[in-house]
């Protein structure tokens, strides 16, 4: 089964906090951003095992400075939009690079943002339509 | 009094003093502003954004800068017609804040300069630009021959000109494509593109001609010691090859 897994850092993220406050600029209510890599993968019927492989083979996740998760389904997760390649996913991962970027908002007073602000954030900066689509 | 240019220098820039040092030597009253002095950015008469990696290329590359307090004063500078030129990171930023090609909305990207192709890999070469358009639909061109060739280096990972079908026929059918990767005679052909860029954009002109986005580095090919066809003999020091280009910008001005 097709699995997406999340790679993300547990360290500070200085390209997510740069980007909120780049959003908090343009008056977007962002409090804060969690990005993560979004790869997919073949669990071979077995999540558990892929997780361990990906953790334990150390080329798209460091333990010094990573978390990763395998995530229930293949969508993003509440307040959360995907922005990926519009060239095709195949191509992408041939180049070794994630399939999408997650980005998570959190709005004012720590809510899952809602998709108006997901929206906003992805037409102000998140997303250049030239090269990249959102997926909600 | 002459023209002032700013050369804005965002955390990340890494080629604002040679381009900064050519302008002056081609006749340009230019300076570097920081970016926490963008107050001061309305001072100036024209702009020239240098390469290198502008807020580290997060989120994408130019994305931050292009929304940057230093960008509202060059954004609002290029609407009302002063010149502005972008090299490589400088072009970049143009294009995330939608002045070129100029085709959509401020800050609406509709192309974008992306990762190289087919390869994705970083190139280092030595390139040609070649002049698409007429001299005078380009204000920074202006004072070209038709169909100028440039030397500059190639210095990039994400130099590939990449939009949707219907942008990419708006960039050719509004004469944006300001210069193609060429050969040293003049011929234009696959082999001279270093990046799978569309059309082999090398760089991109607005609708109103006075805002233009290239990739290559015409400043690194600008004094004869960095210049491949210099003659033993000449000045090192002296300006040559890509500085025809900072010359023609300068001519603009004055």
């Amino acid at each position: 089964m097709m699995r997406a897994v999340a790679i993300s850092l547990k360290i500070p993220d200085n390209t997510a906090y740069t980007a909120a406050v780049a959003l908090r600029r343009l008056g977007l209510d962002v409090e804060g951003i969690e990005r993560s890599e979004i790869w997919f993968f073949d669990d071979g019927g077995d999540a558990a095992a892929l997780l361990l492989r990906i953790t334990s083979d150390e080329t798209i996740f460091n333990p010094n400075k990573h978390r990763a998760a395998v995530l229930a389904a293949a969508a993003p997760r509440e307040g959360e939009v995907w922005i990926e390649p519009l060239e095709p996913v195949t191509q992408a991962l041939a180049k070794g690079e994630a399939a999408a970027i997650a980005w998570r908002l959190v709005g004012a007073h720590g809510a899952s943002a809602d998709r108006e602000l997901l929206s906003a954030a992805v037409e102000r900066l998140l997303c250049n339509p030239a090269i990249e689509r959102p997926v909600y | 009094m002459s023209a002032r240019i700013a050369v804005p220098v965002f955390p990340g820039t890494n080629s604002e003093g040679e381009t900064v040092r050519l302008l002056r030597d081609c006749g340009g009253d230019a300076e570097l502003v920081h970016w926490s002095r963008a107050d001061t950015l309305h001072n100036y008469d024209a702009f020239v954004l240098p390469g290198g990696f502008a807020y580290e290329d997060r989120v994408r590359a130019g994305a931050i800068a292009a929304h940057d307090r230093a960008m509202d004063a060059v954004i609002e500078a290029a609407v009302r017609g002063k010149l502005v030129l972008g090299i490589c990171n400088g072009a970049q930023i143009l294009l995330e804040a939608g002045l070129v090609p100029g085709t959509g909305s401020l800050r609406r990207p509709t192309a974008a300069f992306t990762r190289n192709g087919p390869v994705p890999h970083f190139v280092c070469r030595h390139v040609y630009m070649k002049l698409r358009i007429a001299p005078a639909r380009c204000a920074v061109t202006a004072s070209l021959p038709e169909g100028a060739v440039v030397p500059a280096w190639a210095a990039h990972a994400e130099g590939r000109l990449a939009a949707t079908p219907e942008h990419l026929r708006e960039i050719l059918g509004g004469d944006h494509l300001a210069f193609v990767y060429a050969h040293a005679d003049g011929r234009v052909d696959e082999a001279a593109v270093p990046n799978g860029s569309a059309f082999g954009c090398a760089g991109l002109v607005n609708r109103m001609g006075n805002v233009l986005a290239i990739m290559p580095h015409p400043e690194r090919d600008g004094r004869n010691f960095t210049h491949l066809d210099r003659c033993e003999g000449e000045n090192v020091l002296a300006p040559s090859g890509g500085a025809v280009l900072f010359r023609s910008f300068v001519e603009a001005l004055s």
